[in-house]
């Protein structure tokens, strides 16, 4: 009978653990976190270690992490949000957080702003920018790049006897083009993009805000036929004949192949291309692109907000994690592109870039693309107005063309 | 019976679920106005096909569809044609003929049309340094950014992806013909010419129907080589049903626009399916007299 009992009570006690462990782990917050990887930077290995830090410091939340390669994330996301079976909290590409805010698929975060760490203020200010729609806060910026850093081939400018530094004005750039430009060798000044894609429209836009004009004014309303947009779409329509030929199919990809062997003295790329040159043979700088002489380079932003989701169960735990991951001590180590809070960018720069001053003020500058839950169809129209005005259409034409378009979404 | 229903019945609902359903819902959210910014759709009736039919865009990726289909189904079916003919001579190294001339077909479409962008590129690619070398230009030529010729550019590239697809059909059709006709047919004085034209191709005739057939459906319903190469640029040359299904749906996010650029394509591709099928009746049946 005494073993009857203490096997009775061996087995309480027993089942009461197995209770416990089992109560315990079902109070364990699950968070799904989707991101993309645009880099081979080995980002998911450093992400997960930043999860397990943030594990460790919240024990009572556990991280899912799905990193999805950049080319499929829209499509995945976007099929998933829309069947209703989307993330916790995941990145959002800038140009896509006003039309989720539109949607309804995220929650606004200005509350959970005002109640926690994270300042408006130590991010970059078009970054910040590019998180609001409609007087509110649609979540946080993560990371950022400018699509406008004028990287050079010294050792062609050397050739063609030109200084590099005589490229960050307009004026400057077009009368250098010429010597750095020679077909029949396979030389070209600068690569330029008019295919069916974002890139001319970051281009281009860079070009617009470069010379004090914008895409949409302040009521939404299409500006591209401003004075300062259409000197601008001038200008990059003149350049393309100093860029090497097939213009309208011509990507950002290409122009980086014949950078990187030597066919190009100027590419524009992001500040994320630095690692790229430093491991090929190819002697370069960087400038923070150009503008007409008097003005200041402003170039567009690209990058990665932080958003929650309003199907989220865990939105608290959701903020939490935003809040861990965009914090000093860990944006740097969990993006791809530039960390997009100002104090870990810094430190991310002066360890991994060259001039990073220079990248820095940069980024202060920079602006995003207009921030419309329609942006994505205001792209295609400039993108239809960019190949319309490359292929013999008067610049003037095109751009009413385009506005014509975009006011009548 | 009701036993052979119950058996069939598994499969009926799968296609039903997986087939029929999304069709149907294909078709009913053409009628809504249904974005990602508008998840609550209003019913708009026919209103967004008025719409897109009023877009010029729409009839020019009708014609680019149009083009794109005719180009490829006839000079990958004609050209698998002829080499199968030539396979299907006893050649030495016949077997490693066969299956070389298979590797374009075995290509992920994805990789072939990244191999096709690199051969295509205007400063570094390989037709443009023959263009060059042998002085038929003075500068490359941008094969995929011209307007006038990127339709072309794209359909040779399908053509020489899927022509193996054809010679495999039509060499196994080859194999069929009865070889005791083309001997009659020697026998009575018919030369290489009259025996193909007597013999072999009426002998054939009801598999190069299947073989047009299955290729006209796959070739309108091609996404990836055009994708790849131009995303229907530039200045919507090279647009056609799938890859402006996947532009309007996936690249702008509006839904409702995409199902019914989905539905039109599938009820052109019946159209263009049931004039095949008429020609296809008279061609069978002049076989059979």
């Amino acid at each position: 009978m005494p073993k009857l009992k203490t096997l009775l009570a061996t087995s309480a006690l027993t089942m009461a653990g197995v209770l416990a462990v089992a109560s315990a782990a079902s109070a364990q917050t699950v968070l799904r976190f989707w991101d993309n990887q645009q880099t081979e930077s080995g980002l998911s290995k450093f992400q997960q270690e930043a999860v397990k830090r943030f594990e460790e410091e919240n024990p009572d939340i556990k991280v899912e992490v799905t990193t999805i390669p950049y080319p499929e994330y829209q499509q995945r996301l976007l099929t998933a949000v829309q069947a209703g079976n989307g993330p916790d909290v995941s990145t959002v590409d800038q140009i896509w957080n006003a039309a989720f805010a539109e949607a309804g698929a995220i929650v606004a975060v200005d509350d959970l702003v005002a109640g926690s760490s994270i300042s408006p203020e130590d991010f970059f200010p078009g970054a910040w920018e590019s998180v609001t729609y409609q007087g509110k806060t649609w979540g946080v910026p993560f990371n950022v790049d400018v699509w406008f850093f004028a990287f050079v081939n010294k050792a062609l400018f050397e050739e063609a006897g030109i200084d590099p530094a005589s490229i960050t004005t307009w004026e400057g750039l077009e009368a250098a083009a010429p010597a750095l430009t020679d077909p029949a060798n396979g030389r070209f000044a600068i690569g330029l993009t008019g295919n069916k894609s974002e890139y001319p429209v970051v281009m281009t836009n860079s070009m617009i805000y470069s010379n004090g004009g914008v895409v949409l004014d302040e009521n939404g309303k299409c500006a591209l036929t401003s004075p300062e947009a259409i000197e601008a779409l001038e200008y990059y329509k003149r350049m393309t004949q100093y860029a090497p030929s097939g213009i309208l199919n011509a990507a950002n990809e290409q122009m980086r192949e014949l950078f990187l062997n030597g066919t190009l003295a100027i590419e524009l790329w992001p500040a994320l291309e630095q690692p790229a040159l430093d491991s090929s043979n190819i002697d370069w700088d960087l400038y923070a692109g150009f503008a007409p002489e008097g003005k200041t380079p402003v170039g567009t932003f690209g990058g990665w907000n932080l958003v929650v989701y309003e199907s989220s169960p865990n939105k608290e735990a959701a903020w939490k994690f935003i809040e861990f991951m965009t914090r000093e001590d860990v944006n740097g180590d969990v993006v791809d592109l530039i960390p997009a809070n100002v104090k870990a960018a810094s430190a991310f720069l002066e360890e991994n870039r060259r001039k990073p001053d220079v990248i820095l003020e940069h980024l202060n500058n920079a602006k995003p693309r207009p921030l419309s839950p329609q942006y994505l169809q205001v792209s295609e129209i400039q993108q239809n107005m960019v190949q319309q005005m490359l292929s013999g259409t008067p610049v003037e034409e095109a751009a009413a063309a385009a506005c014509e378009a975009i006011d009548n979404l | 019976m009701w036993m052979a229903y119950g058996f069939m019945m598994p499969a009926a609902i799968l296609v039903a679920v997986l087939m029929y359903w999304p069709m149907i819902a294909t078709v009913r959210e053409s009628l809504f106005t249904t974005s990602f910014i508008n998840p609550k759709p209003q019913f708009v009736g026919l209103k967004v096909y008025a719409d897109i039919f009023s877009d010029p865009v729409f009839w020019q990726v009708v014609r680019n569809s149009i083009v794109w289909t005719l180009g490829v189904v006839l000079l990958q079916n004609v050209l698998g044609f002829f080499i199968a003919l030539l396979l299907n001579q006893h050649l030495p190294g016949q077997g490693i003929l066969r299956s070389l001339i298979l590797l374009p077909w075995v290509l992920p479409g994805v990789v072939a049309a990244i191999l096709w962008r690199f051969m295509y590129d205007p400063q570094l690619g390989l037709i443009n340094s023959f263009v060059l070398r042998f002085g038929l230009a003075d500068r490359g030529i941008a094969w995929l950014a011209d307007p006038s010729i990127a339709m072309a550019a794209v359909i040779f590239v399908a053509f020489w992806k899927g022509f193996p697809f054809s010679t495999v059909i039509f060499l196994a059709a080859l194999q069929n013909v009865d070889q005791e006709q083309i001997e009659a047919a020697k026998v009575d004085g018919a030369g290489p010419v009259r025996r193909l034209f007597d013999v072999i191709i009426p002998a054939i005739i009801p598999v190069a129907v299947v073989n047009f057939l299955l290729t006209t459906i796959l070739t309108f319903n091609y996404f990836d080589i055009i994708y790849v190469l131009t995303r229907g640029g530039p200045l919507n040359s090279t647009a056609i049903f799938p890859t402006q299904i996947y532009e309007i749906g996936f690249g702008q996010f509006r839904f409702g626009e995409a199902a019914a650029y989905g539905t039109l394509s599938v009820v052109i591709l019946v159209m263009i399916v049931a004039v095949f099928m008429l020609i296809r009746r008279p061609l069978l049946s002049h076989r059979e007299v």
